[in-house]
């Protein structure tokens, strides 16, 4: 006689050391999984960012193309000393406006000087394309600086005549820019935040499917069933080996984010905000729940499919349905209402982004959004446990 | 040893299929029992009833005296079944694959091992064994489908349709097999609906149709009751019609 255990967690054990095996031997999952969870999120933050920097670049050194400015030596000089590099415009400068190569062009009139010298206002002219968002930011610095030319000029006039300045200028207007550093990366910042997001919902589900219905679709299921293990046993393993590779690329894709934001040539944007190891912890702590929910949820809806093809299009509508949920928070701007916490992926994105704009999370928030998660985890399980055992899992109905 | 009491089973939103309909037979130790009957006879239901997938709607059965419903895990210990569906895993070895049956039986990692050696020896098939089972031929994943459902050494041993796409010679060595596996002192049922599998190697044979058993004995004991000189003839005239031949 061969010795045995009849140990429960022995069984347990073994299901999820033959699905980890399995699962990480599957290339196909591996590289989707893997690469998309490592790669695709930085790589999309860093285009973000150097798009961010090339128009707070586009400001900073603006090169204007202008055509006779030899006709305004005043506006000439005063643009000079704001840092403005001139030179003249190409010929078909209008042409290279439609097709974006420059942004915005200055022409002065060529009757400027006459007009002056009348005491008539001269004539400057802008060209560019509104539509182009990347010239947007060159445009207004333009328009700006010709306004404070406008302006000082006139003070000049006004002090000549002996008139204040002040009595053209009645309103004074004073802004106050209250963004912090950490709350103005807000695009980079939900990046992050849903990528992370993403990787807890998705990092399972080829896992999953191919461990529930792959298992029917092989008949592998039958035989497997007619071992001593208990249905129970049977998911509770399957779910630990799915949430395993499930943390996995979760922490794949923060460590992304977190080394592509240290060491990465990432441009000066100016928001500097936090990623830093403590906000890497607190991402981990806080997607916990989803780290371990959502593979549940993913055998169940797995164990219900008889083929992959078919669990898969099941699976289509439940994660449209939850990428959904952040996307909307986004739009709604307002303050998160504090029920929110308790409801799986909205709560969890409410706290990430707390992490990101450097808030502290509190315990009891935190295991507010735990609540709800681990209960839906139990059930789920029970449930997948209740599909293994039920005789028409086998007979294909 | 099998016993088969009165085991009913009908399927359907209103059990109108009778799949399973009164069955009651017994299989003994050192003796390899035959399930004979056409397609949709119910052999299929009736091993799954038996090895604890499929409870049964009225009767019951036990093996070596272990109910299979209120005792199915001590019956999944003792049986070692090769059903129909006999999906093995791609993506990992045919020794991993048999271990995985090992480990779920409970066996100690050492006794595994030399059980998996010693079943591969048996089975013939070390030049394959850790290859992974992807592309493997249809003799090769039964033999190891074999392995696996033998890993525990179970006393009791179901089989459901085992020939069905085998080759000649992967047929005879799992018959040479059977054989063995009976010398040693186990209780084999085999179902079939191949007249002379079941003739070459039963030394009982029972015959279902419609879910009942219609006929139970050793081959010469079925051709006496029936008054035919041939099996089949038997066969034939005991469904009481020409359907389900043998192919």
């Amino acid at each position: 006689m061969i010795p045995r255990s009849e140990s429960p967690t022995g069984r347990i054990a073994a299901v999820a050391r033959k699905e980890i095996v399995d699962i990480f031997r599957d290339r196909r999952t591996m590289l989707v999984t893997l690469v998309t969870a490592i790669v695709a999120g930085p790589v999309l933050m860093l285009l973000v960012l150097n798009l961010i920097a090339r128009q707070s670049d586009k400001v900073r050194e603006l090169v204007l193309p202008v055509v006779g400015i030899e006709r305004a030596p005043a506006l000439q000089a005063f643009l000079e000393r704001q840092q403005l590099t001139l030179k003249p415009a190409p010929k078909d400068f209008e042409a290279g406006i439609r097709s974006g190569e420059v942004d915005v062009v200055l022409e002065v009139d060529a009757g400027f000087a006459d007009d002056v010298a009348q005491g008539r206002p001269g004539t400057v002219r802008l060209a560019y394309d509104r539509s182009r968002d990347r010239a947007r930011a060159a445009i207004a610095e333009v328009e700006a600086l010709l306004r404070a030319f406008n302006r000082e000029w006139g003070r000049g006039r006004l002090l000549l005549r002996g008139i204040a300045p002040e009595v053209a200028n009645p309103l004074n207007v004073e802004s106050r820019d209250l963004a912090t550093p950490q709350s103005s990366g807000a695009l980079v910042l939900f990046l992050i935040a849903f990528y992370g997001l993403f990787a807890s919902v998705m990092g399972g589900m080829a896992a999953a499917l191919d461990t529930t219905a792959g298992e029917r679709e092989r008949m592998s299921l039958e035989p497997l069933l007619n071992t001593p293990v208990g249905p129970l046993e049977l998911a509770t393993g399957k779910w630990l080996a799915v949430s395993l590779l499930n943390a996995t690329a979760v922490v794949l894709t923060l460590t992304g984010f977190y080394l592509a934001l240290r060491f990465a040539p990432l441009p000066a944007v100016g928001i500097p905000f936090l990623f830093g190891p403590a906000e890497f912890g607190r991402f981990i702590v806080t997607l916990l729940p989803l780290i371990l929910l959502m593979p549940a949820i993913l055998l169940y809806v797995g164990c219900r499919g008889r083929t992959f093809k078919e669990a898969q299009s099941n699976l289509s509508v439940l994660l449209f349905a939850i990428s959904l949920l952040p996307i909307i928070q986004m739009f709604l701007q307002r303050k998160d209402p504090a029920w929110l916490t308790w409801i799986p992926v909205s709560g969890q994105y409410a706290l990430l982004s707390r992490a990101l704009r450097g808030e502290a999370l509190p315990w009891a928030d935190l295991l507010q959004s735990y609540v709800v998660p681990a209960l839906l985890t139990l059930v789920a399980l029970s449930a997948v446990a209740r599909l293994f055992s039920r005789e028409s899992l086998l007979v294909g109905r | 040893m099998i016993v088969v009491d009165n085991l009913v089973k009908a399927f359907g939103r209103h059990h109108e299929v009778h799949a399973v309909d009164g069955v009651a037979f017994t299989a003994p130790d050192r003796s390899i029992t035959g399930l004979l009957g056409p397609n949709g006879a119910g052999k299929t239901t009736l091993l799954r009833m038996l090895s604890t997938l499929v409870i049964p709607d009225r009767g019951s059965a036990s093996i070596d005296g272990h109910d299979v419903v209120r005792e199915r895990y001590s019956v999944r210990r003792r049986i070692g079944v090769l059903s129909d569906a006999r999906g093995l895993y791609p993506r990992l070895t045919a020794r991993e694959n048999i271990r995985y049956y090992g480990a779920l039986q409970g066996l100690a990692a050492d006794a595994l091992e030399t059980r998996i050696d010693e079943l591969i020896g048996a089975l013939g098939i070390a030049a394959i064994a850790d290859r992974r089972t992807q592309g493997f031929s249809q003799g090769e994943r039964m033999k190891v489908a074999i392995a696996r459902a033998l890993v525990h050494d179970p006393q009791t041993i179901l089989l459901d349709e085992p020939t069905n796409g085998l080759d000649i010679m992967s047929t005879r060595s799992l018959r040479s097999l059977l054989r063995d596996l009976r010398s040693s002192g186990k209780c084999l049922l085999f179902s079939s609906h191949v007249m002379q599998e079941v003739t070459a190697l039963c030394d009982s044979i029972v015959i279902l149709g419609h879910g009942k058993v219609l006929a139970t004995g050793t081959a010469a004991e079925l051709v006496a009751q029936s008054g035919e000189s041939v099996l089949e003839d038997a066969f034939v005239r005991l469904l009481g019609s020409g359907e389900g031949l043998a192919a």
